[in-house]
């Protein structure tokens, strides 16, 4: 049946709403940068989703646990190996992103005989300076969406990641207009929860685009804080060892509660 | 059949899977093993490394000397190396081999840390240094890349966490409790360890940084004494050994003011 190009895209089309009605109710995850360099959340029941790949790269996933954690050994993998033969500064997100996990991710989607991967990433490298840090979104089919606009503009300080395209675009609008990337880690998580909240209450709602009024999404946020716990990470951006990962302590997670 | 496009390999050994890439030597599979000519010397693992539990956790402390025969080729080698937050390993033996062996170490414990998202356990890398030790077991029988390290660490889970193995050549590790020494300056070091131990002012687990300080470089300076392979205190270019301290906190490495303020108390 692929023999004939259309019946081709046709199958393509069908998986590509498969893979979107799989990834939907995925809880959204943010990644910003703050004065101590970038913060990673997202709130959750069980499962971890936040992950250190590299020295200076975090890793933020939904999808199926099977295939996040395939992509996950992968990228460890590569960036393990590229660290061991060179150096641990020759492992670039980048190179990872559109050498190693795009063209795979493409080429298992488009083989319709076989399984896509049913996962969605979101990536973020340290830099020694803000302006050098890289947001990277891998999708399913390989395709990858850097933060920020086309070249020349400014590159937006944050990336975001979501079960809808319409929860994705509502939470970047959100911290497009309030994210302050000199901001303390503190504010920068308070921030983060917020359009975590608001990227939640996307998901559910045909109507999105338009912000929740101040007091709904502070009664909801406090709602979501009850049922769920908060997992955050921070890559620092200075640190007297190479290992910039670490998630934030209970203490530090503790400004998340009260805000 | 189609073949997945790839798949992780879904293992957490680093070293397996840097064979499996080509980026290491298939160890342990070096050709004949025998020794060339049927005679080959002993290999000198020409240095002096030491390491001892005292009150503030475990120091380990090396010269600074490299040796090729007699000849004297680099007087600033560290060979004290630090593998992750909380482990040292110490090396005797050829550079070559033992800094790739750091190298490999440290990458694997990382590996296995970000894969299996916990931290390998202390026996898990003990362990790990030995198979990297009976994998070049093939070299050292052909007489060359000769490597006996020292490796501290400290166990959270136990107090006092302290842990100090030394090894051999082909991999077995020994734990120790109180103090450890290899390289061709070790006999006299150990003898001066063991005095110390018993008939000091103070056994070595009592001692204070600075006491545990001057007791290692009397030790190194000693070693030097006989051992030309050992380069001990160069008092005229004002070398000191290298001295790095594992403790709850991690590692911290004496700076070169304070070793020489306790050099000029205790020893000079």
């Amino acid at each position: 049946m692929t023999e004939e190009p259309y019946r081709w895209v046709e199958a393509i089309a069908n998986r590509r709403d498969y893979v979107e009605t799989q990834l939907a109710t995925g809880s959204p995850i943010v990644a910003l940068g703050c004065r101590e360099g970038i913060l990673f959340v997202t709130l959750g029941r069980s499962r971890q989703k936040v992950f250190e790949i590299y020295d200076r790269i975090a890793m933020g996933a939904i999808g199926h646990p099977g295939d996040i954690e395939r992509l996950r050994m992968t990228a460890i993998e590569l960036a393990s190996t590229e660290g061991f033969t060179r150096s641990a500064a020759d492992v670039s997100l980048r190179r990872l992103a559109y050498y190693s996990l795009s063209p795979v991710l493409k080429a298992a989607f488009e083989q319709v005989f076989g399984a896509p991967f049913l996962a969605r990433m979101l990536f973020a490298e340290i830099a020694d300076r803000p302006e050098d840090d890289l947001f990277l979104r891998i999708e399913y089919d390989g395709a990858i969406a850097l933060s920020g606009g086309a070249f020349g503009e400014v590159r937006e300080h944050f990336g975001v990641l979501s079960g809808t395209r319409a929860s994705a675009e509502v939470m970047e609008t959100f911290l497009r207009e309030r994210h302050d990337s000199t901001a303390t880690l503190a504010r920068g998580l308070a921030l983060a929860v917020d359009a975590w909240t608001v990227g939640h209450l996307a998901l559910g709602d045909d109507a999105a685009g338009e912000f929740p009024a101040k007091e709904s999404l502070a009664a909801e946020r406090q709602k979501q804080l009850r049922e769920r716990g908060v997992e955050a990470a921070l890559l620092e951006r200075s640190g007297n060892i190479a290992i910039r990962y670490r998630p934030l302590t209970e203490a530090e997670l503790k400004h998340a509660r009260a805000s | 059949m189609m073949e997945p496009p790839f798949a992780a390999s879904g293992e957490d050994d680093f070293v397996a899977l840097l064979r499996r890439r080509g980026h290491v030597a298939a160890l342990g599979q070096v050709g004949p093993i025998g020794p060339m000519g049927g005679n080959v010397p002993p290999q000198t693992q020409a240095t002096t490394i030491l390491a001892f539990k005292f009150a503030g956790g475990v120091l380990v402390a090396g010269d600074r000397r490299a040796t090729s025969g007699n000849t004297v080729v680099f007087d600033r080698a560290d060979k004290v190396l630090e593998i992750d937050l909380h482990s040292i390993m110490a090396i005797a033996g050829v550079p070559a081999t033992a800094w790739e062996m750091a190298r490999v170490l440290e990458h694997s414990f990382q590996f296995f840390r970000r894969t299996q998202l916990q931290e390998m356990s202390v026996d898990g890398k003990v362990r790990a240094l030995s198979k990297l030790l009976r994998d070049n077991f093939g070299f050292v029988m052909q007489g060359v890349g000769v490597v006996v390290p020292i490796f501290a660490t400290y166990d959270a889970s136990v107090e006092p966490g302290g842990r100090l193995y030394f090894y051999d050549a082909m991999g077995a590790n020994f734990e120790v409790t109180e103090y450890a020494a290899t390289g061709s300056g070790s006999p006299a070091v150990r003898g001066i360890l063991h005095y110390e131990n018993s008939w000091g002012k103070k056994p070595l687990a009592k001692l204070s940084e600075d006491e545990a300080v001057i007791v290692a470089l009397r030790a190194l300076d000693t070693a030097a004494e006989a051992d030309t392979a050992t380069g001990g205190v160069d008092r005229n270019a004002r070398i000191f050994p290298v001295i790095k301290v594992v403790s709850k906190t991690g590692i911290a490495t004496l700076p070169d003011k304070q070793i020489a303020a306790l050099f000029k108390k205790g020893v000079a």
